[in-house]
């Protein structure tokens, strides 16, 4: 398997709080990793730099050998790497179909007509299962429904990777199964690898292949789903007293 | 005969309110297509000067020129969110550029306003490039400091510009007529309305939109969402230079009145009253506050307090002004 994502040393401090300290990771294709720890762990903040949204103080960060240290969260996107927001940031007043096209514009090719475009966009509706709400304004969504809009417009950009940042929180467990299940889908049916930030423990031991553990900043162990939760550090700084 | 002697006697605007309810109406009941609406009121919009009187001709040509100002601001704040206050301004841009060169160096009114509409583009572009990181309030207020700048520089350098005294300025056509202005007037705010038509309802329009509701997440899907920006300035400050330079050669004076921050005020409140980010919100409000404004005449500066206060409650309770209005009712009579 080839790595597709690579930081090394990677650090971000905002004033005095280090956010992210000195952490390496990696991706290879096809994998799907979990990114855990407690709140304020600096998770969303290594999706950020990974994303572009600013750079990192120290350390690099390439994308199949490609430094993306210097690159616009736009150019990014389009070298690839898609993401999902914690916060749910869909077009709010902006019809499903429309929040999708974005995806699809983005990706900056030439060459394909407004009919196929919008035929594609359908049919990315189709596969995460918004088909029926194309004309609705993404604003009168659910919750979930929002999440699912984020995927889409996510997998419209067509990404190697997509980052997906607590897809899982605030859904009930049938909803859960159901996000699980198109994980697994966008995994097995586009090839693309993930890399997932999540707080609900039972779906990310079940669907990861390797998670990664930060707390304070730090990258406190890495490894199979069962032997991260078996580690004393990790119980210590993550489960807490309730769960140890 | 009795029936036409009535007619003539009522005035201008009502003329004209009748004949467009009538084609709402007719429109509404027959469930008519919007382009056969369309091309009725194209049709309808050839007869002002024949049946207006030539005041209110004169007030339908202010208003053709409001209607290119507040589109094409609303395709910049209302489409992409850039709440620019320097759009009078550029619209004194190409009033000044375009009447200088007439005064000075003789050019046809026609090539300066060419030169008004790039030169207001050139400094869109600018201006947009120095706005790049800003959004919000920062924005708006970099933007208002420019217009400032350029209504002070323009009333001091009264060698160039006369300052307040004002510019006397060439017409457009050699023989003054103001049915030719309104036929010039109509046909570029036509054109500029059929281009944000097009614009708005392709690509453009949906990563316009895009950017407007959430930067971040444009930049996160591939838009570039700075050259998305930068376009929407420099296109809008050239339909504002457009505007602005017609409007110089039609006035024939121009003064430091056009880029002042009440002219921007105006062209807001039409905006925002007709409604923000829809197309045919900023012409509705510019022909309604336009025409209410020959009514308040009297009143002076005050009448931009009370649109100031109109589109304050308008923003208030009914942000989508009245088109947001008109939408709402529609779906739920």
């Amino acid at each position: 398997m080839s790595v597709l994502i690579e930081g090394k040393n990677l650090s971000k401090s905002f004033g005095g709080l280090t956010a992210v300290k000195e952490v390496d990771f990696h991706l290879s294709e096809g994998e799907i990793v979990g990114l855990i720890g407690p709140n304020g762990a600096g998770k969303t903040t290594l999706f950020n730099l990974i994303t572009g949204i600013f750079p990192p103080d120290t350390g690099t960060l390439s994308f199949r050998g490609e430094s993306l240290l210097e690159r616009k969260p736009f150019e990014i996107c389009r070298l690839g790497i898609g993401r999902t927001f914690q916060i749910v940031r869909p077009f709010l007043k902006m019809t499903c179909l429309e929040n999708v096209l974005v995806g699809i514009i983005g990706r900056g090719e030439k060459g394909q007509g407004k009919g196929e475009k919008h035929e594609e966009a359908r049919e990315i509706l189709q596969v995460i299962g918004l088909a029926a709400h194309e004309q609705r304004l993404s604003k009168d969504l659910t919750l979930i429904e929002k999440k699912r809009l984020e995927m889409a417009r996510a997998l419209a950009t067509k990404p190697r990777v997509i980052l997906l940042d607590e897809v899982l929180a605030g859904l009930n467990p049938s909803e859960i199964q159901q996000a699980l299940e198109l994980i697994e889908r966008i995994r097995s049916q586009f090839r693309i690898t993930l890399f997932w930030i999540e707080h609900v423990m039972g779906a990310i031991m079940k669907a990861s292949d390797r998670v990664v553990v930060l707390d304070q900043g730090r990258k406190i162990k890495e490894g199979k789903p069962q032997d991260v939760v078996t580690d004393p550090g990790v119980i210590e700084a993550y489960l807490g007293e309730e769960n140890a | 005969m009795k029936h036409r002697e009535k007619w003539k006697r009522v005035d201008g605007p009502a003329r004209i309110f009748v004949l467009i309810l009538s084609l709402v109406v007719w429109n509404e009941i027959m469930d008519g297509k919007k382009t056969v609406f369309l091309i009725l009121l194209l049709i309808l919009a050839i007869f002002p000067p024949f049946v207006l009187s030539q005041y209110w001709l004169h007030v339908m040509i202010i208003s053709l020129f409001y209607v290119m100002m507040a589109s094409s601001w609303n395709l910049l704040a209302g489409f992409t969110g850039q709440v620019s206050f320097a759009h009078a301004a550029f619209s004194g841009v190409g009033a000044y550029l375009s009447g200088m060169l007439a005064v000075f160096l003789g050019l046809s009114p026609w090539l300066g306003i060419a030169a008004g509409t790039l030169g207001a583009a050139i400094l869109g572009l600018g201006l947009g490039f120095l706005c790049i990181r800003m959004g919000g309030i920062y924005l708006s207020l970099t933007t208002l400091g420019f217009s400032e700048i350029l209504r002070i520089v323009i009333t001091n350098e009264d060698h160039w510009t006369r300052g307040t005294m004002g510019l006397q300025i060439p017409g457009l056509f050699a023989a003054y007529s103001k049915t030719s202005y309104y036929f010039a007037f109509l046909f570029f705010a036509v054109m500029m309305l059929v281009f944000i038509y097009w614009l708005i309802r392709s690509e453009w329009g949906v990563t316009f939109r895009a950017v407007l509701n959430d930067e971040i997440a444009a930049s996160a899907s591939g838009i570039n969402t700075i050259r998305v920006r930068i376009l929407a300035f420099t296109l809008t400050s050239a339909m504002a230079g457009l505007a602005g330079g017609l409007y110089g050669h039609y006035l024939m004076l121009i003064t430091p009145d056009i880029p002042s921050l009440g002219q921007m005020f105006l062209v807001l409140a039409m905006a925002v009253i007709g409604g923000m980010g829809s197309f045919a919100g900023p012409i509705i409000g510019s022909f309604i506050l336009e025409f209410l404004s020959e009514y308040i005449r009297t009143w002076g500066e005050y009448h931009v307090l009370l649109y100031g206060l109109i589109a304050l409650a308008m923003a208030r309770f009914a942000p989508e002004g009245i088109m947001g209005l008109w939408a709402n009712k529609r779906r739920n009579p």
